[in-house]
């Protein structure tokens, strides 16, 4: 407990250090609670993300940095790895990959890059990564823009 | 790196056999959400965990024969065999951080017995190096250095004199604390990971025989995470960066041709060792002070009579 602490509280320095050096990245602790973070990520361009701001909520367990984070996408997202319903997200390194070496900030990095690199066969939405496994790019491109456009960018007028 | 081609180091995957078999129980495994899976897997760690503590208690070597008594015979005469040299053994758990925690203890427990203050300095300054590579690696340090204070501080506290001084049961208590013991399992990942891609070009082969990831892909998923077990190349690693020598002594079913049957060691050397015991070559000019029984799977802690 008083080892996480410790090491959330260097983390959070750090981000409050570095806040311009990943413009794509916006990591905030909880007013009240430094086991709550939100992020808000920038989806990355040439994909059909891109354009789209993206909410994720962290939730850091006691044991950490020896056990990962546990983190969602609150904003809905139309893609292989993310859970339509719940937003949870299948990635190694939140799970049996996870090591202290990462930070909530760098976790942030990889759910950018798995957002532009879906691992279609290790499917938490079947429908999306069934469109990529059958090699129906556009259909993959055209709802998860669609979904992009719908939930993830300010409404027009 | 020297191999023994009788030394089976395949990491036979002993610990995650339990989860696989519950997994295929359940049919409608689709239906369950990566928490799920990840709760039972804290749940049959925490079952596991009531069974043996992270490090047991010493016992005799007649404890080691008792679990075989209707085993294989090959391996009953291997224990009697290991009976003429060695006395007692340790246990720790089988978690996948065995290799980690079996040195860990082995280490302090003989700097606490010893108490040979010159080891303590001349590990120190390995230890800062290690901490110059992984900021040459582009490491974040805050992500590793709690993890290197709390083992020098292990490292202080066995060294008597000083306030902080702690006894040999005292030793054994924070062996068995996950917040020390984790944490110096961990120290020892990041040790051995940037051993491995300081000297990549060394130990790339090695990797290569084993899987198909690059080094650096190696490192952040078979060294780094937790509970992923060791293998010759992670004990290599650590006993270079170190400069510890690390006595392996396998327990398996393997015999010889003739069909006598001998046990093996392997003895890991470090690499650029500054002992002039080792400038002659000769392995049997060291004499690591840590012995460690490899059954397939699993590392516990040997002594010796």
């Amino acid at each position: 407990m008083q080892q996480s602490r410790a090491r959330l509280f260097k983390e959070y320095k750090e981000v409050q250090r570095e806040k311009s050096a990943d413009p794509d990245i916006q990591l905030v602790c909880d007013d009240s609670n430094i086991f709550k973070w939100n992020a808000l990520i920038k989806g990355p361009s040439e994909t059909p993300f891109e354009g789209g701001v993206f909410q994720l909520a962290f939730s850091v367990p006691e044991q950490y940095p020896l056990q990962p984070p546990q983190v969602r996408f609150l904003t809905k997202i139309f893609h292989p790895n993310v859970h339509f319903k719940t937003g949870e997200i299948c990635l190694d390194i939140l799970k049996n990959a996870w090591s202290p070496a990462w930070t909530l900030q760098s976790v942030c990095r990889a759910i950018i890059a798995l957002m532009a690199h879906p691992e279609p066969d290790s499917p938490l939405n079947c429908d999306s990564g069934n469109l990529l496994r059958s090699g129906d790019i556009r259909g993959y491109q055209s709802m998860a823009r669609m979904y992009t456009r719908l939930a993830a960018m300010p409404k027009k007028g | 790196m020297q191999s023994n081609p009788d030394a089976r180091v395949d990491n036979a995957d002993a610990e995650s056999n339990l989860t696989s078999v519950e997994v295929s129980l359940i049919d409608d495994w689709q239906n369950f959400r990566d928490d799920d899976v990840m709760q039972q897997q804290s749940d049959i760690q925490a079952v596991e965990s009531e069974k043996i503590p992270f490090v047991g208690d010493k016992e005799p070597l007649s404890s080691l024969a008792d679990e075989y008594k209707t085993g294989s015979p090959i391996l009953l005469e291997k224990i009697k065999i290991l009976n003429e040299q060695y006395a007692a053994i340790r246990r720790t758990r089988g978690d996948g951080n065995c290799f980690f925690r079996s040195f860990m203890f082995a280490y302090l427990e003989h700097i606490m017995e010893s108490q040979d203050k010159a080891e303590a300095d001349r590990i120190k300054a390995n230890v800062e190096q290690c901490r110059l590579t992984l900021q040459k690696l582009g490491y974040t340090e805050f992500t590793f250095e709690d993890f290197f204070a709390l083992f020098l501080e292990q490292l202080d506290d066995v060294i008597q004199g000083s306030d902080a001084s702690i006894s040999h049961d005292e030793l054994v208590q924070r062996s068995r604390d996950q917040s020390v013991s984790d944490y110096v399992v961990m120290f020892f990942r990041f040790v051995t990971s940037s051993e491995v891609q300081k000297r990549s070009d060394f130990f790339e082969p090695f990797i290569q025989g084993l899987t198909s990831a690059s080094v650096q892909q190696f490192c952040k998923t078979a060294v780094e995470p937790m509970g992923e077990e060791s293998d010759h190349v992670h004990i290599t690693a650590l006993s270079d960066a170190l400069g510890v020598p690390i006595r392996v002594v396998y327990l398996d079913r393997s015999s010889c041709d003739n069909g006598s049957v001998s046990v093996n060691h392997h003895d890991f050397a470090p690499a650029g060792n500054d002992q002039p015991s080792a400038q002659n070559g000769s392995l049997e000019a060291i004499s690591p002070f840590i012995t460690l029984l490899y059954r397939p799977g699993h590392y516990d802690i040997l002594y010796s009579k």
